[in-house]
This record gives C-alpha cells, sequence and structure tokens, in this order.
C-alpha cells in the first residue's frame, strides 16, 4: 500500500486515491485524427519517473499530480493540479 | 541445417534406462556463441519468443534465429501466470483465435516430446449478477456459432462439477449462474517455455539468456540489426516479443505503442487433499482459481490499480483476493498462503494483443497480451513465423495489427470490460 | 511422558496443567505450554509425517514453526506445524495424507521407483499412450500429502486490526527487545513482534547463565513504556513504503494487523541449515537447535544415544545438554577437526546406526547435527535488499538496506549476548530518531493538513560494528541426503537439473521444484544454492540466491480476508420493500426490489391505472453557480446553454473516444441551480468525471457541485391516474397539464414535506412524475402516495416491470444496450450530438463518426413470431457471420407479444430489414427492423397526457 503526502489531508493510504495515468495534454477539439487518436491511446509508459495525475476520491477529491518512480514506486512530488504546469 | 542434432527422446522406456545406466541427459538447450549475424533476431526467452522461434524453424524451415533473453528464459510472464488456457472469447475472432491455441495446446506435448501436463479440467466463469449472465450467454453463444464448446448452466450443474464451491443464497454475490467451457483447463506453463526451447533449440535456433538487447539499428526505415550486451548482430529482421519491458524495446525502434504496464499478482497456497476440479472464475469478485495436481490452490485476480514495473506485489491484493476466494469456498478459510508473486502485463486500449508489422520495416511486435499472454502464446508463435516467412498478414491476426488504433478499429473485447480469466 | 526429563531451569511447560489430546484417534497427554511436537515427542512419537514424493517417514528437524517434517491436521485445519501449536485439551490431531497408516504407508512403495523420479521425470512421461494421460493426472493428484479441508469447517474471519507504532521490531529475542526499549526510549511508539510463544530468542534455551540475562531483559520491556508486544505473532511482509503486515496467530483465529512503519527493525535472527547426507531425512536426526528446544524449553529427551556432528558452538552446547539430561552421548563428531567426517545414518523407522568417516559404525537413536546457520533476510529482501554471500561466515549478510529499515541481532552479525544487546539498543536509538524524522518530513510535505507540529530529530546514532562469527563452510557431507524435505529433493537432483541446461538458480526451483514447498526455502535455501553452485562450477555468491516472496511465513486466507465486507446501498424504503414480500435484485452495490410478485401485472396497472417505483438509486448531482451551463455544454453531448428555468432536458454524455458514458435528465430549478440525474450504476463515475474537468481544464469556472445521491429518495409515479394521486398530496404546484407540461421541473411540498423536486420525467412512457424527496422522508412520502391513491389503484412496481415499459417504449439503458465500443451515433443518440458546439467530450470521434457513419446501429426489433421472446444476447445472423445481438429482450404485457432492442451491423438498420436470430435450440428465428424505435405509443402521446 502505498502512502501519498496529500497536501490537503497529509500522509494517506493509496486505497484512498483512485490513479488516473500519466499526465497528457489534450489536443484542440479541431485537431486531426492521428493526433486525437495518440492522445486517446499512445502511452509513454515510462519505466523511471513518471508525471501521473491521481484522485483523492475518499478524502479531499482533489486531482493530484504527482511524480512517482514506475519501478520503485518512490513519490517525490505531490501537488494539487491547480498549482501544477501540466 | 548445421545446427540441427538429435537429441534422446523423451518417454517412460528412456527415463529408466537413463537412470539405470547412469547416463545423463543431453542438455535440453546449449549454449551459443553470439553470431555476427542471424536471419531472425527474436527479442525475449518467454513462450512468444520461444514459440515462434520453433515454428519458423519447425514449419517454415527458417533455423538461422537467434532469441534473446536479458535473464533466464520464462523469466518474465510465462513464468509468473496461473496458467489457465480456454478459448471462450467474446467475439468471433477472439474465439477463433484462442481455438487454434487451444488446439495447438493439446497436441504440444506430442510436437514438442516433453510433456507440458495439459489437464483438461473444463473452465467455469461464474454470474452473480443478471448483466453477467447476460454476457456469459452472449459469449456462449458466440462461441456455439463458431463451434466451441461452450455454455450458460445454473446452480444445479454448478454444484455437480464443483461441489466445493458454495452456490448457497448470499445477499452480495449469490451465484446465479456459470459460462461452462469443457475444453478449458490448466497447463504447466515452464513447461512449455522449457518445451519449446528444448525443440527450438534442437532444430537450430540459438537460444542466448542473460543477453539484453540495448539498441535497435534501423537505417532507411528498415531494420539492419540489433546491438546486445553480447555484441552486435546484423539482422533484417526483428521480432519483439517481450511483455512488461515491449514499450522500451519498441522504442528502441522508434515505434510508439498503445501500452500501460501494470503489474497482475497471484498466489499460491500449501496443498491440501484434491476437491476441486474445474477452473473457477468470477468477474464480479475479480478471482480465479484451479487446484493443481499437487494439491495447492493458485489464484489469480484483475491487474493492480496502478501501472509499475515492479513485481514486489501488495497487501491488499492478497487481502481481496482471500475475501473474493472465500465468498466463494468458505471451507478453505484455514488454508495458508504461502507465495504471492507479481507479473509485469502490457495492457491495450481495447484488451486485445498487438501482432504484427509496425512502421519499421523489418520490426515486428507480439506484444500487448495484457493477461492473456500464456493462452494465446501457441497460435501467436505460429501466425507470427508465418507472417515472417510469408510476408502476408494470417487472418487468425489482422484484427490485432498496431494500426488498429490510429484507425479507430478497436477489436470488440472492449466491449464487455470485465474479467474474464 | 515416557521421555520426560526432571524439571529444567528454563521450561516452559506447567506441569500441574495437563492436556488431553487424540494423535491418529489415541488418547495422549501433554502439558499446558507444550507444542503438539513436544508432547507427542515426550510420549515417544518420532514419526509425524511422511514426506512428499517418496512417503518416507518423517520426525522432528527443527522443533520449531519452521520445521518441514511436522505439518499435521488439527481438526479442520490442516497443514498446522506442531512444532509451533500449543496442545489444548481435546483437540483431534492426525497425520496427513497417509494410507492406510502413519507407520506403515503403502504409498512409500514410491521409494522402490524412487531412482526414476528424478526431477522433471513427469515432463518426461505419462504422455502415451494418449488416451491415458487424464489417468495418470488423477493418480499423481492422489500422492498429495497435504491436509485435508473439511466442507463443514467453520470460517473464522477475525477483524482485522490497524496498528500505529512509529517503529516495529520483526524478532523478540536479545537484539529485538535491547531495540524496542533503546526506541521507546526516544519516545517513539514500539510495537515488537515474536513468532514464539515467549520472548527471548535463543536465550531461552543455549545456556542456564543466560537465564538471568533474558528475565532482566523481559522485565525491562514490561516496564517501558510505549512498547506493545505481541508474540505468536509474525511479520509476515514489508511492502512498499513500509507497509508492515503481522500475523497475530492467536492459536487457530490468526488476526490480520496492518501497520504503516517509519521505521521497521528487523532482528529475525538466524535459522539453522541442516546437513545434507546420505539418511538426513530419517527420523532422529535433527539439528542442534531441536535438540536444545526439546530438552530446555519441553524437558523431553531427543533419544538416549546420541551422535552429535558439531561445526560450531551450538553443537559443543548440545553435547553438554545432552549429557547433563542424561542422554549418552557415544560420539561427537567435531567436523573442525581435519579429518572428522559424517557418512551416513541407517534405520527403518528412525535412525539406528550411524557411520563415521574412518569406517566406524556406531548405534544411536539420535544423530544431532550443528553445522551452520543461514540467515532469515526474507523481510530485508521485500525491501528490496539484495542479501550478499560472506563466505568467512558461511552465511548471506545484509547488503544494503532503505532509510526506513535497519537490522540488528543475528542477521547482521554474532556477539557475546551484551555485544548483541548493545548493538540492539543503538539500532533501537537509531529507529527512533528516523520515525521522528519521516513523521516531520511527512508534516513539512502537507503543509495544509493539520498535523502534530513536529519534533527535531537529533543526529545519526552510533552503530557498532558486529562481526559474523567464522565458520566452516560445510554444507554437505561424502555421501548425497535430502535439501529440500518438504519436496524430497536430494543434492543430485539439483546436479542433473543443472546438467540438463537448468543452469540458473531461478531455473533450477522450478524445474525440481526446490525451495517450493509449505517452508518456502527458509532453510533450505543456502543448501540448494550450495549444491547448485557445485554443480555448475559456480561459487555461492555468484550464484546467489532466490527472490524471497511475501508472506515470509503462511498465512490463513481467513486472516487475510477478514471480515471486510462489500458494501451494500439500501434506499430509505428499503425495508417496506422486503415486509411486501419483493425479490431482491443486486444492481451494483444496490438492493432494489424486482418485482412484487407478478411484473406483467405491475406493468398492466402502471398502464392503466398508476404505479410507484422506488428510483432512489438514481445517481443526483446538484450544481449551482453561474458557469453550470458551461460544464453542461461540454461534458453532454446535446444543447444547454438555453435551458429555461423550470425546463428538464434529457442529456447523453461520451467519453473522449465517443463511447456512451452515462445519460440522465437535467432540471434547471432556478437561475444558477441545475439538477442532475445519472444512472444508479454511473453516479460515482459521472460526478468524478465532472470534477475532473473542473478541477484540471476549467479551474475557473464558477460551478459548485454536490453530490446528493443519498440526500434525496426518488419515487417515480407513472401511470394516467398519477397527476390525480399527487393532486391529493402536492401543496403549491400547479399540477395542470398547461401549468406543468412534460420535460418541465418544479419545487415543492409533496405531503407535507417540503423541499421536494418534481420532475415530469418518467422511462416508463406514461404520464410521469418523478419526486425527489429529503431522503429522510422517502418513507413517508412512499405510504402516503399509496394510502392516498388506493381508490386510484395505486400499486409499486419494481425494476422489471420498469425494464419491460422502457423496453415497450424504446429506451436504451446505456451498459445493456451499448458496450464499452458503441459511441453516440451507434447508439441511434446522433440527433443529440451538436457537431456545431466548438467543443466537448469525446467531440472529434463524435464528429467523425457522424460523417461516416456508424459501423452499428440500434433498433428496435419484433421477432414474426409473436410469441416468441428470444433471450437477450441472442446473436443476429447472416450465415455463418454474426451480424448483430439482441441487447434486450421481455414479452410485452401491453402487446402482447416479444420487443428487442439490438444491435445491428449498420447496413441492417433500415426498417423493415429481415433479421435471423439464433436461438439457444441452434435454430433461427425470423424477426424485423422496426420503424419506430418506441414498441408502443411511438409518437408519445400517453407521456405528454
Amino acid at each position: 500500500m502505498l502512502l501519498i503526502l496529500c497536501p490537503h489531508c497529509g500522509p494517506r493510504n493509496a486505497d484512498e486515491f483512485s490513479f488516473g495515468g500519466e499526465l497528457v495534454r489534450r489536443p484542440g477539439p479541431d485537431t486531426g485524427q492521428e493526433s486525437w487518436r495518440a492522445y486517446l491511446y499512445t502511452k509513454e509508459n515510462l519505466a523511471g519517473w513518471e508525471r501521473e495525475q491521481w484522485f483523492h476520491g475518499s478524502g479531499c477529491r482533489r486531482f493530484l499530480e504527482v511524480e512517482r518512480n514506475t519501478i520503485t514506486n518512490e513519490i517525490r512530488l505531490v501537488r494539487d493540479v491547480a498549482e501544477g504546469t501540466a | 541445417m548445421k545446427n540441427r542434432r538429435r537429441i534422446a527422446k523423451y518417454s517412460a522406456l528412456s527415463l529408466i534406462k537413463q537412470s539405470v545406466t547412469g547416463r545423463r541427459w543431453s542438455r535440453a538447450w546449449r549454449h551459443h556463441d553470439l553470431q555476427a549475424s542471424y536471419d531472425v533476431v527474436i527479442i525475449g526467452g518467454g513462450v512468444h519468443g520461444l514459440a515462434t522461434a520453433y515454428y519458423l524453424a519447425r514449419n517454415h524451415g527458417i533455423t538461422n534465429v537467434a532469441v534473446i533473453e536479458k535473464s533466464y528464459i520464462g523469466s518474465g510472464g510465462s513464468g509468473r501466470n496461473t496458467a489457465i488456457v480456454r478459448s471462450n472469447y467474446l467475439t468471433p475472432e477472439g474465439s477463433a483465435f484462442y481455438d487454434r491455441s487451444l488446439e495447438l495446446y493439446e497436441r504440444l506435448a506430442d510436437d514438442l516430446n516433453f510433456n507440458v501436463m495439459f489437464e483438461k479440467r473444463g473452465h467455469m466463469t461464474l454470474a452473480h449478477n443478471d448483466s453477467s449472465l447476460r454476457t456469459m450467454q452472449w459469449r456462449a453463444e458466440v462461441n456455439k456459432l463458431a463451434g466451441i464448446d461452450s455454455d450458460v448452466i445454473g446452480t444445479h450443474d454448478i454444484k455437480r462439477l464443483a461441489p466445493a464451491i458454495d452456490v448457497s443464497d448470499r445477499p452480495r454475490y449469490p451465484i446465479l449462474g456459470a459460462l461452462w467451457h469443457p475444453p478449458g483447463g490448466i497447463v504447466r506453463h515452464d513447461a512449455v517455455v522449457w518445451g519449446y526451447a528444448r525443440a527450438a533449440d534442437s532444430l537450430g535456433v540459438h537460444i542466448h539468456q542473460q543477453t539484453e538487447v540495448t539498441a535497435i539499428d534501423v537505417a532507411g526505415g528498415r531494420v539492419t540489426g540489433v546491438v546486445t550486451t553480447g555484441g552486435r548482430i546484423s539482422t533484417p529482421v526483428v521480432v519483439n516479443c517481450t511483455a512488461g519491458w515491449s514499450t522500451l524495446v519498441s522504442n528502441l525502434a522508434g515505434v510508439r505503442l498503445p501500452i500501460t504496464t501494470r503489474p497482475l499478482q497471484a498466489a499460491v497456497t500449501e496443498a491440501v487433499q484434491p476437491i476441486l476440479n474445474p477452473v473457477v472464475v468470477s468477474g464480479s469478485l475479480h478471482v480465479y482459481l484451479s487446484q493443481t495436481a499437487r494439491g495447492e490452490f493458485v489464484f489469480g485476480a484483475s491487474v493492480d490499480p496502478f501501472s509499475a514495473y515492479s513485481t514486489r506485489g501488495s497487501l491488499e491484493f492478497a487481502e481481496g483476493l482471500a475475501g473474493h476466494v472465500l465468498e466463494l469456498m468458505p471451507s478453505l478459510s484455514h488454508v495458508r498462503m504461502v507465495r504471492q508473486w507479481s507479473g509485469l502485463c502490457d495492457m491495450t486500449p481495447d484488451f486485445g494483443p498487438i501482432i504484427g508489422m509496425t512502421p519499421v520495416a523489418g520490426f515486428y511486435v507480439d506484444v500487448g497480451w495484457g493477461t492473456y499472454g500464456f493462452k494465446g502464446a501457441p497460435v501467436a508463435g505460429e501466425q507470427t513465423a508465418q507472417l515472417l516467412a510469408t510476408g502476408v498478414v494470417p487472418e487468425l491476426i489482422a484484427p490485432f495489427s498496431l494500426d488498429r488504433f490510429e484507425r479507430g478499429d478497436l477489436t470488440a473485447e472492449k466491449g464487455a470490460a470485465a474479467v474474464g480469466h | 511422558m515416557a521421555h520426560r526429563m526432571p524439571v529444567q531451569p528454563g521450561e516452559v511447560i506447567d506441569r500441574s496443567d495437563i492436556r488431553r489430546f487424540l494423535w491418529n484417534g489415541k488418547p495422549v497427554s501433554g502439558f499446558a505450554g507444550d507444542t503438539v511436537a513436544s508432547a507427542l515427542a515426550a510420549s515417544g512419537v518420532s514419526i509425524f509425517s511422511r514426506s512428499f514424493k517418496y512417503h518416507r517417514p518423517r520426525g522432528i528437524l527443527t522443533a520449531d514453526h519452521h520445521d518441514p517434517n511436522l505439518f499435521v491436521q488439527v481438526g479442520d485445519e490442516p497443514n498446522v506445524g506442531a512444532g509451533h501449536r500449543l496442545v489444548e485439551d481435546g483437540m483431534v490431531v492426525d497425520a496427513q495424507g497417509v494410507w492406510p497408516s502413519l507407520r506403515f504407508d503403502l504409498r512409500s512403495a514410491n521409494r522402490l521407483v524412487g531412482r526414476f523420479l528424478t526431477p522433471g521425470f513427469y515432463y518426461k512421461t505419462f504422455m502415451r499412450p494418449r488416451p491415458l494421460r487424464p489417468l495418470y493426472q488423477r493418480v499423481l493428484r492422489r500422492f498429495g500429502v497435504g491436509g485435508t479441508v473439511s466442507d463443514h469447517a467453520t470460517p473464522v474471519h477475525p477483524e482485522k486490526r490497524y496498528a500505529h507504532p512509529d517503529v516495529l521490531v520483526a524478532g523478540g529475542g536479545p537484539a529485538g527487545m535491547a531495540a524496542a526499549i533503546a526506541a521507546a526510549g526516544t519516545g517513539a511508539r514500539v510495537l515488537l513482534v515474536e513468532e514464539s510463544h515467549q520472548l527471548g530468542g535463543h536465550l531461552r534455551y543455549t545456556g542456564d547463565e543466560t537465564l538471568g540475562l533474558l528475565a532482566e531483559l523481559r522485565e525491562e520491556v514490561a516496564a517501558t513504556d510505549g512498547i506493545e508486544v505481541l508474540t505468536d505473532a509474525v511479520v509476515t511482509g514489508r511492502y512498499d513504503h513500509n507497509w508492515v503486515a503481522v500475523v497475530n496467530r492467536n492459536g487457530a483465529r490468526e488476526q490480520l494487523i496492518k501497520a504503516r512503519v517509519k521505521c521497521l527493525v528487523v532482528a529475525a535472527g538466524k535459522i539453522e541449515r541442516p546437513y545434507v547426507f546420505a539418511g538426513n531425512d530419517l527420523p532422529g536426526v535433527m539439528l542442534s537447535g531441536a535438540a536444545l528446544r526439546l530438552m530446555n524449553l519441553w524437558a523431553v529427551a531427543p533419544g538416549s544415544r546420541a551422535v552429535v556432528v558439531a561445526a560450531n558452538d551450538s553443537g559443543d552446547a548440545v553435547v553438554e545438554h545432552l549429557e547433563r539430561g542424561g542422554v549418552e552421548v557415544v560420539e561427537t563428531v567435531d567436523l573442525r577437526t581435519p579429518g572428522r567426517r559424517l557418512v551416513r545414518a541407517r534405520g527403518r523407522q528412525r535412525v539406528a546406526e550411524v557411520e563415521i568417516a574412518d569406517g566406524q559404525t556406531v548405534e544411536a537413536d539420535l544423530l544431532v547435527t550443528a553445522v551452520g546457520w543461514t540467515t532469515a533476510t526474507s523481510l530485508l529482501n521485500m525491501a528490496g535488499d539484495l542479501p550478499v554471500y560472506h563466505p568467512p561466515a558461511a552465511r548471506f549478510l545484509p547488503g544494503s538496506l532503505p532509510d526506513d529499515v535497519l537490522a540488528t541481532g543475528g542477521i547482521v552479525g554474532d556477539g557475546s549476548p551484551d555485544q548483541i544487546i548493545t548493538h540492539g539498543r543503538a539500532v533501537g536509538i537509531e529507529a527512533g530518531r528516523r520515525a521522528l524524522r519521516r513523521a516531520s518530513d511527512w508534516a513539512q510535505s502537507t503543509p495544509r493538513a493539520v498535523s502534530p507540529s513536529p519534533l527535531a530529530a537529533g543526529e545519526p546514532a552510533e552503530i557498532p560494528h558486529l562481526e559474523p562469527a567464522a565458520h566452516p563452510e560445510i554444507f554437505a557431507g561424502p555421501t548425497d541426503g535430502f535439501v529440500d524435505f518438504s519436496e524430497d529433493i536430494r543434492g543430485k537432483d539439483l546436479a542433473l537439473a543443472a546438467s540438463e541446461g537448468y543452469d540458473s538458480i531461478e531455473l533450477s526451483k522450478r524445474y525440481t521444484t526446490a525451495t517450493m514447498g509449505p517452508i518456502q526455502g527458509k532453510l533450505e535455501a543456502v543448501n540448494a544454492v550450495a549444491m547448485h553452485a557445485e554443480a555448475t562450477g559456480a561459487t555461492i555468491a555468484e550464484t546467489g540466491t532466490t527472490t524471497w516472496r511475501p508472506p515470509y511465513a503462511p498465512v490463513t486466507l481467513g486472516a487475510l480476508a477478514g471480515s471486510d465486507d462489500d458494501p451494500i446501498r439500501r434506499s430509505p424504503m428499503h425495508d417496506w420493500h422486503v415486509e411486501r414480500g419483493a425479490t431482491p435484485l443486486i444492481a451494483g452495490q444496490w438492493i432494489r426490489p424486482d418485482h412484487y410478485g407478478d411484473p406483467s401485472a405491475e406493468v398492466r396497472n402502471t398502464r392503466s391505472n398508476v404505479g410507484l417505483i422506488d428510483v432512489s438509486p438514481l445517481g443526483k448531482i446538484d450544481l449551482r453557480g453561474a458557469d453550470v451551463p458551461k460544464l453542461l455544454e461540454f461534458v453532454l453531448i446535446n444543447r444547454w446553454s438555453k435551458l429555461a428555468v423550470g425546463r428538464v432536458r434529457y442529456g447523453a454524455m461520451c467519453a473522449e473516444d465517443g463511447v456512451v458514458l452515462d445519460d440522465g435528465v437535467t432540471a434547471r430549478l432556478a437561475e444558477d441551480r441545475y439538477y442532475m440525474t445519472t444512472t444508479s450504476s454511473g453516479a460515482g463515475r459521472v460526478w468524478n468525471w465532472l470534477d475532473e474537468w473542473l478541477q484540471t481544464s476549467f479551474p475557473g469556472w464558477d460551478v459548485l457541485m454536490t453530490a446528493v445521491t443519498d440526500g434525496y429518495a426518488a419515487i417515480n409515479v407513472a401511470g394516467p391516474a398519477s397527476r390525480r394521486l399527487l393532486e391529493r398530496l402536492v401543496e403549491g404546484v400547479d399540477l395542470s397539464r398547461h401549468a406543468f407540461g412534460y420535460m418541465h421541473a418544479r419545487s415543492g411540498m409533496v405531503a407535507g414535506v417540503a423541499d421536494c423536486i418534481l420532475l415530469r420525467t418518467g422511462f416508463t412512457g406514461e404520464l410521469s412524475f418523478e419526486l425527489h424527496v429529503p431522503a429522510g422522508h422517502g418513507l413517508h412520502v412512499w405510504t402516503s402516495l399509496l394510502d392516498t391513491g388506493a381508490d386510484l389503484g395505486v400499486a409499486p412496481f419494481g425494476v422489471e416491470a420498469q425494464r419491460i415499459m422502457r423496453l415497450e417504449k424504446g429506451h436504451l439503458i446505456v451498459g445493456q444496450d451499448t458496450d464499452g465500443l458503441t459511441k453516440a451515433h451507434a447508439a441511434a443518440l446522433g440527433w443529440a450530438v451538436k457537431a456545431d458546439k466548438p467543443d466537448f467530450a469525446g467531440r472529434p470521434e463524435l464528429v467523425w463518426e457522424g460523417a461516416s457513419g456508424p459501423d452499428r446501429m440500434l433498433v428496435s426489433v419484433q421477432p414474426a413470431d409473436p410469441q416468441l421472446v428470444p433471450p437477450e444476447a441472442s446473436q443476429i445472423v447472416d450465415g455463418a457471420a454474426i451480424v448483430g445481438r439482441i441487447t434486450s429482450s421481455r414479452m410485452s404485457p401491453t402487446l402482447e407479444r416479444g420487443v428487442c432492442l439490438a444491435l445491428v451491423d449498420a447496413a441492417l438498420a433500415q426498417p423493415g430489414t429481415s433479421l435471423a436470430i439464433r436461438l439457444p435450440d441452434g435454430t433461427n428465428a425470423a424477426a424485423h427492423v422496426m420503424e419506430h424505435h418506441a414498441h408502443f405509443d411511438p409518437e408519445g402521446e400517453r407521456a405528454r397526457g
């Protein structure tokens, strides 16, 4: 059970959160098929540090930006998406 | 054919002879020096890579083939799955594909002269609510049209086939029926790896263990070779047969994949006397279980809730699993779990594999198997070998091409995204 | 109790408290404090089990929780470790998997063919003749030695516990106790976990002179504030971020304890390793620790004539203790002396003679070996550490540990009790410091969370070096014996495997199954590695060890499952439904009334009079703020900007890939207040979906969202008489057709309950009003409607009747009539897609789907035979090809014929198209596509009524 240091709620077990996958940038609505489908389907799937989204559904209900190492599961940054740069 | 060799045939008689004479068996597969070039380089010494090599050699006479494995053969998903095979898939293309796989599994012991211990125990998927019963019916109807033995059964038959399952009335997960698939069963997973390796080796394939591919050379949109920790190999054909690392290996060739890697965990108990014959699955409870010939229960569940390249496993998996197993078989509450482990699954957006060509000429993939890699290995190996040998995409794998995502033509297994092992 | 010795100074038995139990049906007695094994050994039992492959007789090897030979059946419990489980009055203990009896097991005939049962023999045989394979498989299954699972076993689900220690110490030997005391001294809360029944580790049985020290340590632990001690408990796993599992054994009622540990101290000690030689598995051959434990803890003489093979001081201690206990030591083979060797042990049911190197044979009924240690590094391994082989000490030692894990005691090195305690104390202080620092890091990383103000952590504590004692690298004698007792694997089996190509330790393990048994290699792994290394010509360090996986010790499924239950949700009217005998329906987390006896009658009554259905599980979201229309425009495919106050509109929601996610109606109750309903199963998902867009893409929008699913009970009042019924109960709202039209919304008072929402919508196609009333008043409104409308024929209807009526009307259910690939156009929702909106979720895919036309289409279908209702999921075929499927089907009581919805290939979607439906019996039934989705009242006159 990972421990996520929610900036609003404090250290909480990961089962309070749901994983939202790697952070992706949404193309504009008039984008072409190739880039839209890349947005939908293609993944970086990084082995190592990844910027991803978690949702604290059983806590503050905030969407959080998390930097996690997908090999070790270390987490080095958790912040509210509102503070994020993605 | 320079590498071909005759090896001692495995049989009860030869076992007795070898034991009496004290002669040792020949090595099941040999060590070779890495050649400077091969006709085909297969990355990944798991069941997919080895099967592909075997069928290339056996069906198409292509034997100048190297299988490159960064650890030992079968160290990835091949030796970490729960060894269940079946063909009762939801879609016509899925059931045709896995039915061919089951057909190959049934005769694999004879083909490879290696007892892979295929036990046709039957495969039972329980339904706990009317929508899953409807999905069972859907699968059964699709299967029947494809000539696959698959039908919806009631609690009376469930009790007869698996008396240890509790079919009594319960408020939360009542058992309303099941999809029953007699041809399904379990196979000794490691034996499949070793059987393919031994047979491929005897046909001249080189298996290089403890060798890692660090680069794939591409020139003018074509593959020209691979760089490994053991040296560079020139080759016009590279097949990515990895799982867990398929994104990283494809990235080496500049091919991007729609894959997310997720751990899939499993667990095994101490042995108890036999009480469960069929493989039992519950989609609503996200659990599948079988009892091995040794008496251990092997359990699996759905993939972990977040992506990772870690195989360390989690306690919450074991807790959830145990709860759901006891929901089906309360009598197991005193049985002890002795080991949990984890493998990496490459999940695609539609839960279908990705097999075939890529935008880079000569670079092929057989990846994205999610949780179905073991079930599909023989047919994937056979069909990939055919694709490599003929250059024509075989009909069975045509629905699983990489470009389907760009075309938006996803496979329909996504239709019913319930767990279905 | 023929083998019971006089009172021993450190014994843990209470001789005044006699416990009687059954062993294989025969009465045996022991004392309180005895384990099953010690009581049986005291009574002269030497065979406890039969081995896995050859069914050889097996006796005590380690006399503790690691003993691979002592698995027994205790009542309903299979595979109980008799070396650990304490005796209780009335216990029923049996040997496992033996036939006909433990002393005479017919399957030991396997020994005769043992030479052919080489590793992997089954991969090479049992292939021909092919038809016999199932028989071979059945026969193989009969040889298992596992215990029995009883159908009548009472399930055990003890509640789990969360513990919150700062420091958790795994292992209650001298180092662990010292660490716990010191850590508590820094102010840390400490959980000290010991697998045995008492604290003390080896101090309990290795010498009288340390019993005083042990007593002092135990007193200090007891006197120190902040230490909780758990004995008969074991740390089974260390998971990511120091999430630690402890199993409190508590006899047969194991409890799982979970803890987020700020610093884990592993003081798991050493495990004695067996010696490999011919006859090493005979009953009467045991490890020095077993002999010491039997004599000193339970006052049991392990034999009468002993040979001791010693390579360390544990062997020396055994000689001294045996002699003191009156056991004759006929020979001591000191392996530290050059030239001294042990060749083999012989005997049938028990060791009878021992052959030593110079050709000499000694008669003995006990052979004790003390040839070295292995370290219990599993927990460190689970923490990412790779143990390193240290040749001078002939054992594996910790490599590099993560910051939140420390190790002390025998796992690290050796020394006098004082040196070990000094090391433990230093580690305890450092553990306390690190725990404090972690708490402070957490507090600083979560600035907005309420946390206790952090204390400053001090400087790192200096941890003294604990040198591992030199030990000869001895693993096997000149003859071959068992490496893995659980799996019946000999040294030569490992050599054979290596020669066949299984030449990495992991391949060897999988091929031979060495270390795969119930104790998972804790005892045998080092010997297996040593044998494998010898066979491959590699060093032990090069060979490495196999990966340790959790759990460290076996855990019952009952403990892992605990009493956790999946939640069930019930509406405020649930009890009323139950009292009326409603048939329950599981719908996601909800239990709903499927029907009250006759769904067709419920349909007919609703269509001709008035019916009520409890629709409380509908998802409900209260939306307020100036930017709600913008949000609705974005998340729903249709138009929302012009919805007037008091109006309701149907909306559908699609994911970014265009696939239909959910649907429902949304009302505008006031200028800046909207009320959205969702499907029951989609309620949570939609709430999160809206929040995600608001937070990640539109943070500046003025929208305040509240999920009110549980806040309102919802009742749909449907049927021609529904208005008349409501007119009797509603105050302040003009219900007349012109004042409150179809797809309008009002707020008002119902049956005296204020703040109710009334929507003129419904799934049934009848004149209907959906009442959303504060949940606490749900039952009151429900019963008031029924009481007030008796003369109008009001009656409840269940989910089944609603499904029939919605199907008569051709309304789709997302997730039943659509699947994970059905986009809006295919779901026949193309009319709602407003491609001219600049952006909305899924827009590009829906624009493309609209342009190219959907590949499939949801249509209404009627079979030619009016009495036929093809089962849901029936396939629509064209020859052998599948061209669609029936997604919903029912017999319509209103039309008295079968009605369906079907997803068909787009080419077949034209009204009037003939279809062939494949029925379960294999025949095809003719059907055709309908012009309208609604089978009944296609113009919708009734709903507007």
